[in-house]
Parts: C-alpha cells; sequence; structure tokens
C-alpha cells in the first residue's frame, strides 16, 4: 500500500486558482465522500483544503494509476478543466508525501511561518475523513504522526513564537505592560485600518472599554459600532487620553496632535499607572518627546515593524531545529513504513512453512495411528514451535532492514530461496513428495 | 547537616536557569519537584535542630540563615504555585544557593542562653526573617521589573521581555510581598522592644541587654529598613509610587536588609551576638 499526495498550495498556484479548487467553502466530507465512492485504486482518503492549500492524501495499492484518477476526481468536483490546474498540481508519494504533511503541521509549509491554526486544521481533516469511515491504518497513521509532529515543534522550538504583524505585536506588548487587558481602557484616535484591527485585538484579549474619536465623526461611529466602542467627539480626545491605558493614534495629520503637553495633563491625573501609545500614523501623531515620561511607553508604526521584523528572525532561527524535528519523525514514520511493507513477505513465508508442516504430519498420519491422542497433540505442538522459531528470527530482520533498496532485495531474495506464491507453493509442493532418504534422515 | 539542602538548591537552580534559557516546560516541572525537594530536606534539617535545641535554631548567624533561606524557598515555592509562574526562581534560587552555603560551611553552635528561653524571642526572631524572606522575593521582583521596564522603554525587546512576567504582575506580586514583609518586620521589631524591656528587668546586668540601643548598628540599621519599606508601602498608596519607583525602592531595601543580615549580624553588631 503506498501513500499518495496530490494538491496545490500558495506556493504552486495563484490565489484564484486555490479558491476555485478549495474544498472548505462547499462541504469537505461530502467530497471526501465522493471521492471514496469512486471506483479506484484508492482505499483511504483525507481533504484537507485551507485558504493556502487544497490536498488530497489518499492510500492506493497503484500510485501512478492513483494519480490520473485524482486529478479527474478533481477536475470532476470542481468543474475545471484538467489543463488549468496541472501546471500547479504537486505530487508526492510515500516518504515525500508524509515529509510533506509533516511539514504542514509542523507550520514550516505556511504563508507566516509557525502559524498555529493549521495544526487544528490537519486534525479536523482526519477526523472529517475518519466520520465518513473513509480512513485505515495507514492514512490514520500518517496523520497521527503528523500531529505528533506539530504537537513537538510548538513545545520544543519557538517556531510560532512572538506576534508577526503590527497589530498582533501591539497587543503582545499592551499584554507584557499590562498583563490581562481585562478592564483596560482604550482610546483609538483616527478610524483607520490598522487602528480598527488593533482596537479588534485588543478587544477580544478582554479589554474593558474602546473609545473611538475621529475628525469625521462618522468614521468613528462606524469604526464603534465595528468593535463593540464608543465614539467621542473629536473636541474631547486630549481629555479622553487621562482615562486611557492604551491609546492608538492613526490620523492622516501632517503634524503631531498630540503633544508632550497633552500627555503631561493626563499623567499628572493617573499618577504612575503606564500609558502605551501606539502610534500608527505617518507621519507620526504624537510628539515622539512624550516617551521622557516616566510612566508612558511609546511606539510608532516603524518600532512595532521592528518587533515583527526580529519575531520574524527569531522563528526562522527555529526553523532548523523544527526541520530536525520533521526528519527524526519521518525516520520513524518511515521505518514503520518498511516494516508493513514486508508483511506479505512475512506472511507467505509463515503461511508456507506452515503448509509444508501439515502436509508432513498428514502424510505420516498413518504412522502416528497407534500413538495415544496427547502423543499426536504433543507431536502437533512441537513442530509447530520448531516453524514458529526458525521463522521468528529471518522474520524481524527483513522487518528492520534499514532502507528500502536493501528490503526490495532481501524480500526478492526470500520470495525466491522459499519459491513464494501460488505458483511456487504449488510446485513446492510437488518437490516434498517422500523419498527414502528423507525418512532416513529425520530424526525419530 | 545543611549540605543535603545545599546540594538539592544548586541542583534546582540549575534547573530553572536551563528552564529559563530554553523555556521547555518539562525542565521547568523538574526545577520545580527539586526545590520542593530542597525545601523539604531543609524542614528536616530544621526540624533536627529545633528537636535538638528546644526552639527553631537562630539563634547564631549561620542557623539564622540557613532558617532565613528555607523561609525564602516556601515564600517563592507559594509564589510560584499561587501564580504558575516560574521565570523568578533563576533569580531566587541562586540566592538561596549563596546564602546556604555558609551554615553549609560553618554550621555554627546553638548555645542555649537562658536569656533567649522566651516566646518572645521566638517571635521576634521568626518575624524578622519571614519579612526578610518577604523583601527578598520583593527585591527580586524590583529587579526585574527595572530590567524590563527598561527593554520595554528603549524597545529592546530581548532577553528578558521574552521570559519575564509583565510588568503589572510584577508590579503586583511586589506590592503584595513588601506589604506582608513590612507587617512581619513591624511585628518583629515591635515585639524585640517589648521583649529588651521585660528581659532588662528580669537580668539587669546582661551586656548584651545593655547594648541593645539605636547606637547599636544592627537594630539602626533594623529601623532604616523599617522606614525605607514603611515609606514604600505609603508611598504606594498615597504618591501612587507604583512601578519602577516601588520596583528600585524594594531593592534598595532589600540590598539594607542584606547588609543587615551579613556583615553587620557577623562583624559589627554589638548587642545581637548569640
Amino acid at each position: 500500500m503506498h501513500l499518495l499526495l496530490v494538491g496545490v498550495s500558495h506556493r504552486t498556484a495563484p490565489v484564484d486558482l486555490r479558491e476555485r479548487l478549495d474544498f472548505s467553502s462547499r462541504d469537505v466530507g461530502a467530497a471526501v465522500e465522493s471521492l471514496a465512492a469512486r471506483a479506484g485504486t484508492t482505499v483511504e482518503s483525507v481533504v484537507l483544503s485551507t485558504c493556502n492549500r487544497s490536498e488530497i492524501y489518499v492510500a492506493t495499492s497503484d500510485p501512478s494509476h492513483a494519480r490520473v484518477e485524482l486529478v479527474t476526481f478533481l477536475s470532476d468536483y470542481h468543474a475545471l478543466p484538467r489543463d488549468v490546474f496541472l501546471p500547479h498540481l504537486f505530487t508526492y508519494d510515500d516518504a515525500a508525501a508524509a515529509h510533506h504533511l509533516f511539514r504542514v503541521a509542523a507550520g514550516l509549509e505556511s504563508l507566516v511561518v509557525g502559524e498555529p491554526q493549521i495544526l487544528g486544521q490537519v486534525k479536523d481533516a482526519l477526523q472529517v475523513a475518519a466520520q465518513r469511515r473513509c480512513t485505515g491504518p495507514l492514512l490514520n497513521k500518517t496523520f497521527h504522526s503528523a500531529f505528533g509532529v506539530g504537537k513537538r515543534v510548538r513545545a520544543e522550538t519557538a517556531l510560532g513564537e512572538g506576534a508577526v504583524s503590527v497589530s498582533f505585536a501591539a497587543v503582545a506588548l499592551a499584554r507584557k505592560i499590562f498583563g490581562r487587558l481585562q478592564g483596560r481602557r482604550v482610546l483609538v484616535v483616527g478610524a483607520g485600518e490598522i487602528s480598527a484591527l488593533t482596537a479588534q485585538h485588543l478587544r477580544s484579549h478582554g479589554a474593558a472599554e474602546i473609545v473611538i474619536t475621529s475628525r469625521t465623526a462618522a468614521h468613528a461611529e462606524a469604526l464603534a459600532a465595528d468593535v463593540d466602542g464608543r465614539a467621542l467627539p473629536w473636541s474631547e480626545m486630549t481629555a479622553a487620553i487621562a482615562h486611557a491605558d492604551i491609546v492608538v493614534t492613526a490620523t492622516g495629520s501632517q503634524r503631531p496632535i498630540i503633544t508632550r503637553a497633552d500627555i503631561a495633563a493626563a499623567t499628572g491625573r493617573r499618577r504612575l499607572d503606564p500609558l502605551f501609545i501606539i502610534d500608527i500614523a505617518v507621519p507620526r501623531d504624537v510628539d515622539p518627546s512624550v516617551t521622557e515620561i516616566e510612566q508612558v511607553f511609546l511606539y510608532n508604526v516603524d518600532d512595532l515593524q521592528n518587533v515583527v521584523q526580529e519575531n520574524l528572525a527569531r522563528r526562522s532561527a527555529e526553523i532548523a531545529r523544527a526541520e530536525a524535528i520533521v526528519a527524526e519523525e519521518l525516520a520513524r514514520f518511515t521505518a514503520w513504513q518498511r516494516s508493513r511493507r514486508a508483511i506479505p513477505t512475512v506472511v507467505a513465508l509463515r503461511q508456507r512453512f506452515e503448509e509444508i508442516r501439515r502436509r508432513e504430519l498428514q502424510r505420516l498420519d498413518g504412522r502416528f495411528t497407534g500413538l495415544p491422542p496427547e502423543t499426536r497433540g504433543r507431536i502437533d505442538e512441537v513442530t509447530r514451535l520448531i516453524v514458529e522459531k526458525l521463522l521468528l528470527e529471518p522474520t524481524e530482520q527483513l522487518k528492520a532492514l534499514p532502507d528500502e533498496e536493501t528490503q526490495a532485495m532481501y524480500t526478492e531474495a526470500v520470495n525466491r530461496l522459499f519459491r513464494l506464491g501460488e505458483a511456487a507453493i504449488d510446485a513446492a509442493d510437488a518437490e516434498t513428495e517422500p523419498r527414502p532418504t528423507d525418512q532416513a534422515r529425520r530424526p525419530k | 547537616m545543611n549540605v543535603l539542602p545545599l546540594v538539592l538548591y544548586a541542583a534546582a537552580g540549575i534547573a530553572y536557569a536551563v528552564h529559563f534559557a530554553r523555556r521547555e516546560p518539562q525542565v521547568g516541572r523538574l526545577a520545580t519537584t527539586l526545590l520542593i525537594f530542597a525545601a523539604l530536606s531543609h524542614t528536616f534539617v530544621i526540624g533536627m535542630q529545633t528537636m535538638e535545641v528546644r526552639h527553631v535554631p537562630f539563634a547564631n548567624p549561620s542557623r539564622a540563615v540557613s532558617t532565613f533561606v528555607w523561609l525564602l524557598a516556601l515564600s517563592y515555592l507559594y509564589l510560584e504555585v499561587t501564580t504558575d509562574e516560574r521565570a523568578m526562581g533563576v533569580f531566587i534560587v541562586p540566592m538561596l544557593v549563596g546564602l546556604q552555603t555558609i551554615p553549609a560551611v560553618s554550621p555554627g553552635i546553638e548555645r542555649i542562653d537562658p536569656v533567649l528561653d522566651s516566646p518572645w524571642f521566638w517571635v521576634h526572631v521568626s518575624s524578622l526573617l519571614f519579612a526578610y524572606a518577604s523583601f527578598g522575593l520583593a527585591g527580586v521582583l524590583g529587579l526585574t521589573y527595572v530590567v524590563q521596564f527598561k527593554e520595554i522603554k528603549k524597545k529592546h525587546l530581548g532577553y528578558f521581555y521574552t521570559r519575564l512576567p509583565s510588568l503589572q504582575t510584577l508590579d503586583v506580586m511586589n506590592a503584595r510581598a513588601v506589604a506582608v514583609g513590612w507587617l512581619f518586620l513591624t511585628l518583629g521589631v515591635v515585639v524585640g522592644a517589648i521583649w529588651t524591656a521585660q528581659a532588662r528587668a528580669a537580668v539587669p546586668d546582661d551586656p548584651n541587654l545593655q547594648a541593645m540601643a539605636l547606637n547599636d548598628p544592627k537594630i539602626f540599621v533594623a529601623i532604616l529598613t523599617w522606614g525605607v519599606y514603611s515609606f514604600a508601602v505609603l508611598a504606594r498608596r498615597t504618591l501612587g509610587w507604583t512601578g519602577r519607583r516601588a520596583a528600585w525602592l524594594s531593592a534598595v531595601g532589600f540590598a539594607i536588609v542584606l547588609l543587615n543580615f551579613l556583615p553587620i549580624n557577623y562583624f559589627v553588631t554589638t548587642s545581637h551576638t548569640f
């Protein structure tokens, strides 16, 4: 049984194509079912679909056939001519497919490296397929190994640490200053896109009150409605600073609108409680000298960009460690897969030996008639044990061979030496007809 | 006898350092476990000494240090368990190791001086030692606050930024530690004064008791400590001295405590020479 992966991702396909091949907008479960319902060489299937990737993992007896089937399926399911997506489609099999899935689960394939949601999406993908009974031993093992990789990478590396967008960096800083944001009040000055995003993040981290003021009252009101905040007349802006713990400024003003005197007046009333000012505007809205006031932390957009860059650098420094974990787990997985690949040969070998044993016992049945039943039972048991002991070591060795090529060689050798397979067994039977010399040599 | 806890404290210290650097949760749990075992063995040692001399052993400087280390370890463990915050261990535990070396190297002999055989003495010393342990925690919290404050203010979000709890958390813990410490310091000083007065009446010609006055360095510095921490508590309430100023105050306060506890205790004092 082979593992096969066919898919597109943000690395191989533009967004409009990814959208057209997306499964998540429709029902992923239905897609898996309709894939399973098609007659073909695939026996297990999982569909992983996020905004950055659409991937189909299958277990198949014939990978090249299965690939053609999957391309046809994609084309039928999305009503797309195959020529449109074929150049963007990647195909991996066996270890390469597992490697890809492990990297995905680790967050190494994500658009933003170390992004945390992907592991949950991989888990969901398996769950949806499992609920529809479309998974089996191979995909279950592959996906659970991938979860293990994702978990280890999160626990043992800093791949997912540190905010990697300006608004998240601002929230992370706020949390470092204030701890929990519950009960903290936020003043947003100027309703722009990043200030809206920052306000939303602050809100979702528990900020109690969000007050928005803008030169255009309508903008302030619109944003207030969005983030469940309150709009404030522009004239009350400076007074409102005294009541805020976090101030986000993002106006289009050409000159600073918040002066050192404004902040000094506000902080006079608030004693030494920290005031965190996030100045996202370019040109800046807040006089940079306010940072000289003891309890004021002032970050402008460049400072936040620097934080983001540092975090990205820190994440990429962790990539090697994450890759090492992926490689380690992949080695474990391929060893498992190899040991499974030896199973047909092992089974055939056992059957072969068992067959010989039973035939020999049958042949000698006439001579045993005089023996009491318990002795005959003993003979049966002893011969069975001998066969088992003879086979134990070779089968273990066969399963544990270090690489695929060696294993193929050994399997082939075993097949030939013992003439495994239907015809071979029949031929072998013919040769085991009793011969006097055999009888003489056999121990009593 | 003080060597086993020392070894365990040292092992815990290493584990806390590794945990701080690598931030691996298993190492953190190992560090806490080691520290718990260190504190337990230390409890056992102090328990044995208590049985031996019939009161908690702190009537000589080394044993007082040992008891202080034990109280600080317990206070820190309490802080860690209640806040689920392990980052401070890397600062506290080395201090435990450093101080515990003193009793491990020279255990000292606990004399049973009849003058000391009073419940007042027990309350006096144990509340002061507990106050010092709280101030030790507060001092370390204050220092880390200052370090991280600087990193955030200067926009160098570096090594400590990613590892320490938030400024707010540090400040709240600091305030609590200072308040608890101040309460016990006050209790200790008041009880000490009452006890001295009583003992003077009972044993008028004891040279130790005669030296117990404000001009004794140890007593003077203790009163100074009380002044600093009283100001810290008061300034937080009335002047709003939170954050960095409170942090500095508690760091300076603890420096004075250490000064009193070690050099003055060993070399200078004329009164508390037990």
